[in-house]
């Protein structure tokens, strides 16, 4: 059967075998290798941070991968086809082109008590990005985020002169069983770290001299986008086993949603708030 | 303390979000079927150490409950190429939900039937001669390259699945690589469709070549016999009913929701239409050898079904009971839709096959063809029966390991809130703001 084979004689059957079998054992090792050799290339070539934010978005409820102009009323239903990088995104241009985003009225939404300053812009991971006079962007948590982690067991900050990325990690924050990866709004180096009570997680200054903040909400989309995000949070609780929070009675959520939910698998609250299912 | 520290690492290892018993708890579970694991180690070691004396095969009796099983399982893994083949190339995307799951059983089925093979070649330093110096004029050549080669890969498409572990997938090379390699992940759903078909097929023209066993000999296209056909649709059609089943079985025994009813409806659709193809042409291949093949070989079909127990009850349990029956049934969305009908008519399914695979290996071994013969009986011995507990002792061991620590199925967390109904009579609004 095979050349090396004693009484092997060349034959029609055994050009089709064999011909099939080294065919298949090619396209496995060819398949292997390329994965490898791509995997080397991504590691080299620092990708990490990027393609585990495109695999946990890949992973993500179709809901929760809507595109922001579902939001806004623009789409009835679209999935994000940019992992929420609509600088890549010629729709989100187009759109953007034809129908500008409004000015919101005030120069702070106070969305069912919480507190969203429109000076600033919002990413879905529930950070935001304020640009500061001197070029640099001071990024943090939101109202929610902080709602949400209340006061922190510990803070993992990136170090000063290191590079975050848009969807990457900017840092991590650890409460009760929650280890959560908290998604860089923006690109830049670290060139200040803050804190809980600073009021900002970190300062950074763009990589190369302009920073592009289109992919991030501003304006009249942060109402019906943290909405959309309080439903969220009522499923996320609701499939925790939580109680079923009734925020249409009026009620402002607590300062540590955590603190009020202690038999909750906060981990898994969290992860899907912050987007890394 | 200790015991806290262990149950906070394995802890780690769960995928977020999902709910999974205690690491006590899990640890109880693996208990019986790690000591069955032994029991079937020990078993297979008598074999292979003291020889097939320890079965109760013989020379003329050569193919017995190991085959049989190997057959068997080979035909109900089909489930992880061809939901791969109607993921990866036809793009079903509700596939998805069970697409880890198929490839997990499929695994467990193929490495198990490997490992029984293994045992029953005996001589396990000789192991590589089959690929060294295959034998040229044996069918069994072709289905130990495609299974091995499938084998392979199906070990690669498990290992997206384990690198995409929570724990694991904190290492960057892991990551990255799972990312890469699920990229390609259809190069590999092609390659295992085609060996699938290849050895699953030459698994039934085994039989079909057998011309000094009138039983089990058919005539067919080329080099193929009919069965080398029959055995490519049956396997594709129980798959999915398989997967149906052994889903439905792991709700039940976890408690959990895990996949949509509309998988479970696209499954039983595809199977029903595969399962009504396979009936029909298995009718057809009946007829024709009854008519023509069976006394072309100087037997009439009624005689071998003179030998008790194997009447034609078996024949109308195959052809009827077990596949006419399950085939209306998942074909019927009325009927499919609900799992009192669904369950039994993909059990059906998946048992009409197993008969099948014991009437090839079996019967055909026990009727006499020459006028010198003795109808032939066989009960296999303990250790064959050790061996077989042993593959399945195996097989319950990955997919509950899997189970536990991998995203077997991306529905389950999203169900999760589908089952919370059940539990409303408990106060659950204590918390309410």
């Amino acid at each position: 059967m095979l050349p090396w084979n004693y009484g092997f004689h060349f034959g029609a059957a055994s050009y089709i075998f064999l011909g099939a079998f080294y065919t298949v054992l090619i396209v496995v090792a060819t398949t292997i290798i390329n994965a490898l050799w791509r995997a080397r290339r991504d590691l080299s070539k620092g990708k990490v941070e990027d393609i585990r934010w495109h695999s946990d978005f890949h992973d993500l409820s179709a809901a929760d991968r809507s595109c922001r102009h579902v939001l806004t009323g623009e789409f009835t239903s679209r999935e994000c086809p940019h992992a929420f990088d609509c600088r890549e995104c010629a729709t989100h241009a187009k759109l953007i082109a034809l129908h500008p985003l409004a000015q919101a009225a005030e120069a702070e939404e106070d969305i069912f008590g919480m507190s969203f300053p429109l000076d600033r812009m919002y990413h879905r991971g529930h950070t935001w990005a304020r640009p500061e006079a001197d070029g640099t962007v001071t990024v943090g948590l939101d109202d929610l985020g902080a709602r949400l982690l209340g006061t922190p067991d510990a803070v993992d900050l990136p170090g000063l002169g290191s590079h975050v990325h848009a969807n990457g990690t900017a840092f991590r924050i650890h409460r009760r069983e929650a280890d959560v990866r908290i998604l860089s709004p923006v690109d830049g180096e670290v060139v200040e770290t803050g804190g809980v009570d600073r009021g900002f997680f970190l300062r950074v200054k763009p990589l190369n001299g302009l920073m592009d903040m289109r992919h991030l909400l501003r304006d009249a989309e942060v109402k019906p986008w943290l909405m959309r995000e309080l439903e969220r949070l009522q499923l996320a609780l609701t499939m925790e086993g939580a109680s079923v929070p009734s925020l249409a009675d009026g009620g402002v959520p607590v300062s540590d949603i955590a603190a009020a939910y202690p038999k909750t698998d906060w981990d898994a609250v969290c992860g899907e708030m912050f987007l890394e299912p | 303390m200790a015991n806290h520290m262990f149950q906070q690492i394995d802890k780690e290892f769960i995928t977020r979000g999902v709910r999974r018993c205690s690491t006590p708890r899990f640890i109880l579970w693996l208990v019986p079927w790690v000591a069955l694991l032994l029991f079937g180690a020990y078993s297979a070691g008598l074999c292979l150490v003291k020889g097939l004396n320890q079965t109760n095969m013989d020379n003329r009796y050569a193919f017995g409950l190991w085959i049989f099983v190997d057959l068997t399982i080979i035909a109900l893994g089909a489930g992880a190429f061809f939901t791969g083949f109607l993921l990866y190339i036809l793009k079903f995307k509700e596939l998805k939900a069970v697409i880890n799951s198929a490839v997990v059983i499929g695994l467990v089925c193929y490495s198990g039937a490997m490992a029984a093979l293994m045992v029953d070649v005996g001589q396990p330093l000789r192991a590589w001669f089959t690929f060294w110096y295959p034998n040229v004029h044996s069918m069994l050549t072709e289905v130990t390259f495609c299974i091995s080669c499938y084998l392979t890969v199906l070990l690669i498409e498990y290992l997206p699945i384990v690198l995409k572990n929570r724990k694991l997938r904190d290492v960057p090379g892991f990551l990255v690589f799972e990312f890469e390699l699920h990229k390609l992940i259809y190069v590999l759903a092609g390659v295992g469709t085609f060996l699938s078909f290849f050895h699953q097929g030459s698994l039934g023209g085994l039989y079909g070549v057998l011309r000094g066993r009138p039983f089990a000999f058919r005539e067919g296209i080329f080099v193929w016999p009919s069965t080398f056909f029959l055995f490519i649709i049956s396997a594709a059609a129980v798959g999915p009913s398989f997967l149906i089943c052994t889903t439905w079985l792991v709700e039940k025994i976890t408690g959990k929701r895990l996949a949509k009813d509309r998988v479970f409806d696209l499954l039983a659709r595809i199977s029903g239409i595969l399962l009504s193809v396979y009936v029909l042409a298995k009718t057809i291949d009946t007829l024709i050898w009854i008519n023509r093949t069976s006394p072309g070989l100087g037997f009439t079909a009624s005689q071998y079904y003179d030998w008790k127990p194997f009447g034609t009850w078996i024949l109308f349990a195959e052809i009827v009971l077990c596949g006419l029956v399950p085939a209306l049934i998942l074909l019927t969305p009325r009927l499919r839709a609900r799992r009192a009908w669904l369950i039994p008519a993909a059990a059906l399914a998946c048992c009409g096959i197993a008969l099948n695979r014991y009437v090839q290996t079996v019967q055909t071994l026990a009727l006499p063809t020459l006028s010198f013969d003795k109808f032939l009986s066989y009960t296999p011995s303990w250790q064959e029966v050790g061996t077989f507990l042993g593959v399945l002792a195996y097989g319950v061991l990955v997919y509950s390991f899997s189970f536990r620590y991998f995203q077997i199925f991306p529905e389950e967390r999203e169900l999760k809130i589908e089952v919370r109904p059940q539990q409303e009579e408990e106060p659950v609004l204590a918390g309410r703001f």
